[in-house]
């Protein structure tokens, strides 16, 4: 055990040196040592989870408005997973871009998005939260459009716009839900919210506000779009790490185990269950192997919307809720960043054989996806069916069937991915890319054996468990519809014509925005811009219109905005005199 | 004359001296103007220094000359006063660098850096002023002396930029004066007091306090540019960069909010003017304020427009949380003056930095910029999401107490108008700094000057840079003894004292 004065030390380092490096990059003189010590850097954070004692907090009273950075149940789990996934991604990334002109860049934006994800798994005040959620936000747009192309610039356009919506609803519910301007406490908020007078209208804003993040629907629509245009490394902390901040944002500031809410418990689970059809539906009609994984990612999101649903309905059923959230979350992450990882190994193999062992890799994480026995996705289930349990509301037999069915469209859905590989695309590659295969091997190891450390349940006992039929069928019959639309191969390559465009919903608000966007350039930006003659030129309008337009131009002078002003005032005070 | 009282007036003499003298240098005699410049205003610094340390410990500094029998001219260093000295002394020392910098070999330099010099002592009057005539009086001398410098370039566009701004300031100081003259015949005289100087009136004079609290409001608001009063400040922008940089950050339209800070609450009173009713129009329009000069930058292509508009809409965040009858929307408004100044001279600064340095006046020129003036754009990139409101930037911190202060006083509608705004500051900053950071450079800049070790003169680069470290750490650091949230909390806790 470190001595506790080491403590607070590691943890400012394990945040602190992924920013420094991130400046060291862009400076030339510093840049290539930044790049060669960029990698390590995640080890860090992972050393914190290991070594540091539960329930400790650091206090620091002269940062921002007293910033608390602290240690519990949740952040352990959170600080393990996003470590590991973010060290295998780190040193695959330095492998994947070694040919990239601009592989400095990234790096700067990549290690600036660690040091957020690190920070705010870490924070234990809502403002250092909101700190490190917005770093690692605005952080992040430098990864979706690293490559440039036309498809990455319109996925970082859409991925900026919901970035700035969830930080603004956030902030906003963060005004309502703190019990004093100074007082941000994690310990403080969470009860202030339950006894909040605006409660309901702070749940819908926080929910939304990280529902951005988490791939909520129909909050979603940035990540069928930004995870395949960004580098693989990056769609892997993306899409496994990342995304549970909006999860971890969720259990922080929601009032979760704090009272009975059973509206906004059918809510989510609502919310949770329609997300995980309505995923693995679009997704299957994908034809990029990146973007049907993002389709997942919003399918598996559903599973621990659920486990807040059920959170949301009774206190009791809390503790069993979030450790079946927590493991989940740990499962999904290091299984989405094997896959996302193992997208990029595919496009390296050279022969047979490689291909081989790669799809057989892969098969793990996919399967655990899919919730096969012994996997870690069969313990997250495990978990999650135990949480229902608790559910005080009606007997959920129905929804651990719908959990199965679900599991039966994730398996689908998985074999539908292994078809959409497209093995050596980039097989330019010289040799084998070590760079590429150690980190995915790492995770994949992971997969396998991390989750395992985090039950507390007794391991023969819950193998046992996992070896059920009801692990076993949704697999199973998983693997026997995909088997059947292979067999009858035409149709399963038929998927990818029914041609949902990736982002789906998109669609319709991109329609909606261009309308508006032709209006506003048309009608609103001329008037804005002060120009009115541009107006009057174009549309015929009418005598009132036209009387409008000419005030606005005749603001210009000084007598008729006086008057305008007292006018203005007296009107006001009029009705807050006589009103 | 002691110590103490002879303080004030040493601070407004250590920048009229140099202001002085230096209109009687010749042209070419630079060094000396500048020795000047900087020895005015590191005394300033100074001195500021000491009254500051004095006002924490709860010393008084106040000068007292008669003028009519009953009427005082008083300079008094308050908490409030200090808030705007120190912030006018600190960046005067910054802009007299980049001013220097940026109009090398220009003409008329004697001539700018005296109005400039004189500027900046109106500008502590009128922080120091203690009772509504002194204020008043610098309040002038402000407009007047920053005339000259508006239509420094003297083209016709200028010219016509100077025109307006007259009108408009003048028209505004006869509105503030009528305000006066009004108000000290109902009250008799009185000098700013903590939580109000009128709240011994009757209710048969309320009607007549309602008229006159317009009068005022509209005098200062045409310099801290409420909607529809503004109009003068976007045409002003065709001012030099260092000009429109202390005109948005220091002088003019911070004037005009520490005005309406000091007739809100040291006039009328926070609780008075809450009584009266006026406070709810007050905050009304500075929301309107707020939005709609928003709307109108997001518009702008002229990289100094839009800014100028971001100004109109940001410095009635400050106006806002004044008028918002609550003690931590106040330390929100008041903590503003000083964020928003060290945010805007930023982007000012750096505007200016383009202009000069490669041509660069409009936001559709900069593609690419961030890979030849790196530094330039970091500091406008701090500046900016400061204004956003993100994190740990100093305005994050303005924000954070104005939205938790309008719950408090159970103003929820304030909410919503600083999620407008913050959505909207986002939607004319953003794209700036995706265009200067990853977009491809379309083709030769015209550089003016040959490049050499930096990418910029380092008079140019310095100032914003230091300021953008500012705006980083009153944010980072909000919680220490002297950081301007302290300062605020120190200002609102005394101005709500029961």
């Amino acid at each position: 055990m470190i001595s506790l004065s080491v403590q607070p030390l590691l943890w400012f380092l394990a945040v602190g040196l992924p920013l420094v490096l991130a400046a060291g990059t862009l400076l030339r003189r510093y840049g290539p040592v930044a790049l060669a010590w960029a990698p390590w850097t995640p080890l860090l954070a992972l050393a914190v989870g290991v070594v540091a004692p539960s329930d400790s907090v650091v206090s620091l009273p002269w940062l921002l408005l007293g910033a608390q950075l602290g240690m519990d149940a949740t952040t352990r789990v959170f600080l393990c997973f996003t470590a590991l996934l973010w060290t295998c991604a780190g040193f695959y990334a330095r492998a994947y871009l070694v040919e990239d002109p601009a592989r400095q860049r990234f790096f700067a934006f990549f290690l600036a998005a660690l040091s957020g994800n690190v920070g705010l798994v870490l924070a234990h005040d809502a403002v250092t939260f909101y700190l490190f959620f917005a770093l690692m936000s605005f952080a992040s747009y430098g990864l979706v459009i690293h490559d440039g192309t036309r498809e990455a610039y319109r996925a970082g356009r859409v991925y900026i716009i919901l970035v700035v919506v969830g930080e603004v609803l956030l902030v906003s519910a963060l005004f309502l839900m703190v019990p004093g301007a100074d007082t941000v406490a994690f310990s403080a908020v969470s009860s202030a919210v339950a006894a909040a007078p605006r409660r309901d209208l702070i749940v819908a804003l926080t929910l939304a506000g990280f529902g951005i993040k988490a791939g909520m629907l129909p909050l979603h629509v940035w990540l069928p779009l930004a995870h395949p245009v960004a580098p693989t490394p990056a769609s892997a902390v993306l899409s496994g790490a990342m995304i549970k901040a909006g999860l971890l944002g969720w259990i922080r500031f929601l009032p979760v185990g704090e009272g009975t809410f059973p509206g906004w418990s059918g809510f989510c689970i609502g919310a949770g269950l329609l997300a995980a059809f309505y995923g693995v539906l679009i997704g299957l009609t994908q034809t990029n192997a990146k973007t049907a994984l993002a389709y997942s990612s919003i399918s598996q999101m559903g599973f621990m919307t659920i486990a807040v649903g059920i959170g949301f309905a009774s206190p009791v059923a809390w503790p069993a809720a979030v450790s079946a959230a927590l493991l989940y979350a740990l499962h999904h992450a290091l299984a989405k960043g094997a896959l996302f990882l193992g997208v990029g190994v595919v496009q390296q193999v050279q022969n047979g054989w490689q291909l081989w062992v790669v799809l057989a890799g892969l098969l793990c994480p996919a399967l655990a996806l899919a919730g096969a026995p012994l996997t870690s996705g069969a313990l997250a289930k495990l978990a999650l069916k135990d949480a229902l349990a608790f559910f005080p509301l009606f007997r959920p037999g129905w929804l651990e069937h719908l959990l199965s069915l679900a599991a039966v469209g994730t398996t689908v859905l998985m074999a539908r991915f292994l078809y959409l590989l497209q093995p050596g695309g980039h097989s330019h590659a010289p040799r084998l890319a070590f760079g590429l295969w150690v980190p995915w091997m790492v995770l994949l190891l992971s997969v396998l054996g991390v989750p395992w450390l985090f039950v507390s349940q007794p391991h023969g006992a819950v193998v046992s468990k996992t070896l059920s039929f009801s692990a076993f069928w949704p697999v199973g019959v998983g693997v026997v519809l995909a088997g059947a639309a292979w067999r009858f191969g035409r149709r399963w390559a038929l998927l990818g014509t029914l041609r949902v465009p990736s982002g789906d919903v998109l669609i319709t608000v991109t329609w909606l925005m261009s309308w508006w966007q032709r209006q506003w350039r048309s009608l609103l930006a001329p008037l804005m811009a002060g120009k009115q003659e541009v107006w009057l030129a174009r549309y015929r309008i009418t005598g009132i219109e036209r009387a409008v337009l000419r005030m606005e131009g005749q603001l210009g002078r000084w007598a008729n905005a006086g008057l305008l002003f007292l006018l203005l005032a007296g009107v006001l005070f009029a009705t807050f005199v006589f009103g | 004359m002691s110590w103490d009282t002879a303080l004030p007036v040493l601070v407004l003499l250590s920048s009229l001296v140099p202001g002085l003298v230096i209109f009687f240098l010749r042209e070419e005699q630079s060094r000396v103007r500048t020795a000047l410049n900087l020895a005015g205003a590191v005394v300033k610094i100074g001195l500021v220094g000491i009254m500051l340390w004095g006002v924490y410990h709860e010393r008084h500094y106040e000068t007292r000359l008669p003028l009519l029998p009953g009427l005082d001219l008083i300079l008094r260093a308050d908490a409030l006063a200090m808030l705007l000295t120190t912030l006018s002394a600190g960046l005067w020392l910054v802009t007299t660098i980049f001013a220097v910098g940026y109009l090398e070999g220009s003409p008329h330099r004697s001539r700018f850096f005296g109005f400039f010099s004189l500027c900046v002592t109106a500008t502590m009057g009128i922080a120091l002023a203690h009772n509504l005539l002194t204020f008043f009086v610098f309040y002038e001398l402000l407009t007047l002396t920053t005339y000259p410098l508006v239509i420094h370039r003297g083209t016709p566009q200028a010219l016509r930029a100077g025109r307006t701004y007259l009108v408009y300031t003048l028209a505004g100081s006869a509105v503030l004066l009528l305000g006066i003259v009004w108000l000290h015949r109902v009250a008799g005289p009185f000098s700013f007091t903590q939580g109000g100087a009128l709240s011994h009136l009757g209710p048969q004079s309320h009607g007549t306090l309602l008229v006159i609290f317009a009068l005022l409001i509209a005098g200062v608001g045409v310099k801290a540019a409420l909607v529809p009063l503004h109009g003068w400040l976007p045409v002003a922008m065709v001012a030099p960069a260092p000009v429109s940089a202390l005109l948005h950050a220091v002088a003019v339209v911070k004037a005009g909010a520490f005005g309406v800070v000091r007739v809100v609450y040291e006039v009328f009173g926070i609780r008075f003017a809450a009584d009266l009713g006026v406070t709810t129009p007050l905050a009304l329009l500075a929301a309107l304020t707020i939005v709609y000069g928003s709307l109108r930058a997001v518009v702008q292509d002229d990289l100094k427009r839009r800014l100028a508009y971001s100004t109109v809409s940001q410095v009635s965040y400050i106006a806002l949380g004044v008028a918002t009858p609550g003690s931590i929307s106040s330390i929100g408004g008041i903590v503003h003056l000083v964020h928003q100044g060290i945010m805007k001279i930023t982007l000012f600064f750096c505007a200016g930095n383009l202009a000069e340095t490669l041509g660069i006046h409009r936001v559709s020129e900069m593609n690419g910029v961030g890979r030849r003036m790196p530094w330039t754009m970091v500091a406008f990139t701090v500046a900016a999401l400061g204004m956003i409101g993100v994190p740990p930037m100093a305005g994050f911190i303005s924000k954070w107490y104005l939205g938790v202060g309008a719950v408090e006083a159970g103003q929820g509608w304030i909410i919503a108008v600083l999620a407008a705004s913050s959505a909207l500051n986002a939607a004319y900053f953003l794209p700036i700094l995706h265009t200067a950071w990853f977009k491809h450079p379309t083709g030769e800049w015209k550089e003016e000057h040959p490049r050499g070790r930096f990418e910029a003169d380092w008079r140019l680069l310095l100032p914003s840079l230091v300021t953008a470290a500012l705006v980083i750490a009153t944010g980072l650091f909000a919680s220490t003894v002297m950081s301007p949230l302290t300062w605020a909390k120190l200002i609102a806790a005394r101005e709500y004292q029961p």
